[in-house]
């Protein structure tokens, strides 16, 4: 589904993704892990045309997105939650998922309807119940919680109907209990909706749960890639990350 | 009347029609032409403050040149009707005049826009009142065209058309005030729009829109030239009332009123800034008959709304009645 050939960047003389290769088989789950600063975001801002690649080619599917605008990647099929969340603190939740339904279908340019009664009222109710949003639903985005804020980013990505569904920490700053929430709810949201999903995570409970396949990023490398089977045996994975007797 | 309740359309058009028929009672039951004067202007003026609240409460840009485009509409409507054209045009002249100098201040706005929006924050600002301060030396350099600093003088003809004869000042009161109700309306339209949720959308969080697959850059300068365009429409109702123009018009101090206007009624309303034209027109007319203080009352008054209210009027009187 997504292809990534040999890509580097560089921040000035920082190698920041060095010759990353993934691949993503259609509807599998994946995770990204590796150390604070290991390059996982800057990977995801590669693969949305964010920024720009050094080398390199991305594909999804049999389609050369390498350097193309983040717009239009994003039109191609490939959507993302931030780990930083990335939402519009005075849009509600409903009118947050229709923005985003409508800019899937460029509708935004429509001057001629009333946005509060166009016609995606009720794919955004989907979306909602999709990801669990039902309950705050007309609530301001900026007075959500944070795991409901957490909850919307991704609800925006999925609005879009992406092939690929890139999630950057998506329990960032969660409590325990609610971390394994938004897991479950990951799930489901995989097996409902068949994406391919790549997800980042510090967790290594979560990561071996859910994950078909993982790759393990350090200094900007993928050092080991394979199932949650594999990982937890290669011995560079050990000493270089779970070294030190992880829990 | 349940359809009142409902936020559309049909509604708006209906108020609009209930307001103008009501202010045309109005002309007729307290026949004061002073009073008359300053209702056309907080229309006028009005209409300049809410195009530009388009960009600062809708886009969140603070543009500081706003006046550019109300003095081309000024200009080239006094121009074309002090040409020749008028002889051949007869009737249609004013529409045609009209409907010029909107075209004028689109072209300018998209020249302008294109160049100005992207940049960001305070440099978008100052690229804007950069490029009215260009405006106001060029008006001021053709003194053959435009009359350089004594403005465009020597009137010009307002031939009736369609029965109105904007030199009465009845029709002049109703068809101004007409003219600004239809934009204010179509420019509901626009705000309540997916269009004008695009707006704020931008607004609230410039970096993510394009992980939506939306083109904020695109969006931004529609939003800059139209509201290029209706501070245009507003300069030439203000032409056709002062039969002339002025270059003070263009100069910076004029983008600042209806900065002030949108501070005085509210951005985040709606109708805020035409209420803010209203507070501006009332504190301009009357401090200025008692008191030559006028720049210090306005100052005041401002730093008590900011201070006291923190927010413009109708923002204010919304917040507390209405818990919006
Ligand atoms: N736009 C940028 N300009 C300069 N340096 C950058 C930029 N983006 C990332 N970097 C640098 O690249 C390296 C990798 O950053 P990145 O954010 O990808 O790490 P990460 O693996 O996501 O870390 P974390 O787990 O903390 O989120 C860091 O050294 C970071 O400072
Ligand atoms: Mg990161």
């Amino acid at each position: 589904m997504l292809k990534i050939h040999g890509i580097s960047k560089s921040f000035g003389g920082i190698n920041a993704t060095n010759n990353v290769s993934i691949e993503l088989k259609p509807n599998s789950i994946n995770a990204l892990i590796g150390p604070n600063g290991a390059g996982k975001t800057t990977i995801f801002n590669l693969i949305t045309g964010k920024i720009s690649v050094d080398k390199g080619k991305i594909f999804i599917g049999e389609n050369n997105i390498t350097n193309l605008k983040e717009t239009v990647i994003t039109h191609m099929g490939i959507a993302r939650a931030f780990q930083i969340t990335n939402i519009f603190p005075t849009l509600s939740v409903k009118e947050s998922i229709k923005m985003a339904l409508l800019a899937k279908t460029h509708g935004l340019n429509n001057m001629w309807d009333r946005f509060a009664s166009h016609s995606v009222n009720e794919e955004a109710d989907n979306i909602a119940k999709l990801a669990g949003l039902k309950k705050v639903y007309n609530t301001i985005s900026s007075e959500l919680s944070h795991g409901d804020q957490k909850l919307l980013d991704i609800a925006l990505a999925l609005a879009l109907k992406p092939q690929v569904l890139l999630l950057d920490e998506p329990t960032a700053g969660m409590g325990p209990e609610e971390r394994w929430e938004m897991i479950k709810r990951i799930k489901e949201l995989w097996q409902k909706t068949k994406m391919t999903v790549l997800f980042i995570e510090h967790d290594m409970d979560i990561v071996f749960d859910i994950a078909q396949t993982i790759f393990v990023l350090q200094q900007g490398a993928i050092i080991a890639k394979g199932s949650p089977k594999e990982i937890k045996q290669n011995q560079a994975v050990i000493k270089a990350y779970l070294g030190g007797g992880k829990k | 009347m349940g359809f009142l309740k409902q936020d559309n359309f049909k509604r708006d058009v209906f108020l609009g029609i209930v307001v103008w028929l009501f202010l045309l009672l109005f002309f007729f039951i307290v026949p004061s032409a002073g009073i008359h004067d300053i209702i056309q202007k907080v229309f006028i003026l009005g209409l300049f403050a809410m195009s530009l609240n388009i960009l600062i409460g809708y886009l969140g840009l603070i543009a500081f040149g706003h006046a550019a485009f109300f003095a081309a509409g000024a200009y080239t409507l006094g121009l074309f009707l002090q040409s020749n054209v008028v002889n051949i045009l007869g009737s249609l002249s004013i529409p045609i005049a009209i409907i010029s100098a909107i075209f004028v201040s689109t072209v300018l706005a998209a020249f302008i826009g294109a160049i100005c929006i992207r940049l960001k924050d305070i440099y978008f600002s100052f690229l804007t009142l950069a490029f009215q301060m260009l405006i106001y030396s060029i008006i001021l350099a053709l003194v053959n065209i435009t009359g350089g600093d004594q403005g465009l003088m020597g009137g010009f003809p307002k031939p009736p058309f369609l029965g109105i004869d904007l030199g009465k000042p009845f029709d002049f009161y109703a068809f101004t005030i007409f003219i600004s109700i239809i934009t204010i309306i179509l420019l509901r339209q626009l705000i309540e729009s997916p269009f004008g949720y695009g707006l704020r959308m931008i607004r609230d969080n410039p970096e993510r829109p394009a992980a939506l697959g939306f083109n904020n850059q695109r969006h931004k300068l529609i939003a800059f030239i139209i509201a290029g365009s209706i501070a245009g429409l507003a300069g030439s109702l203000q032409a056709l009332l002062d039969v002339g123009a002025y270059p003070e018009w263009a100069f910076w101090a004029k983008s600042a009123e209806p900065l002030f206007m949108i501070l005085l009624g509210g951005m985040h309303s709606f109708l805020g800034p035409i209420m803010g034209a209203f507070i501006f027109e009332m504190l301009n007319d009357f401090v200025t008959a008692n008191t030559r203080y006028y720049g210090l009352v306005l100052g005041l008054v401002i730093l008590s709304f900011v201070l006291g209210l923190r927010r413009g009027l109708l923002d204010w009187l919304l917040i507390k009645f209405y818990r919006k």
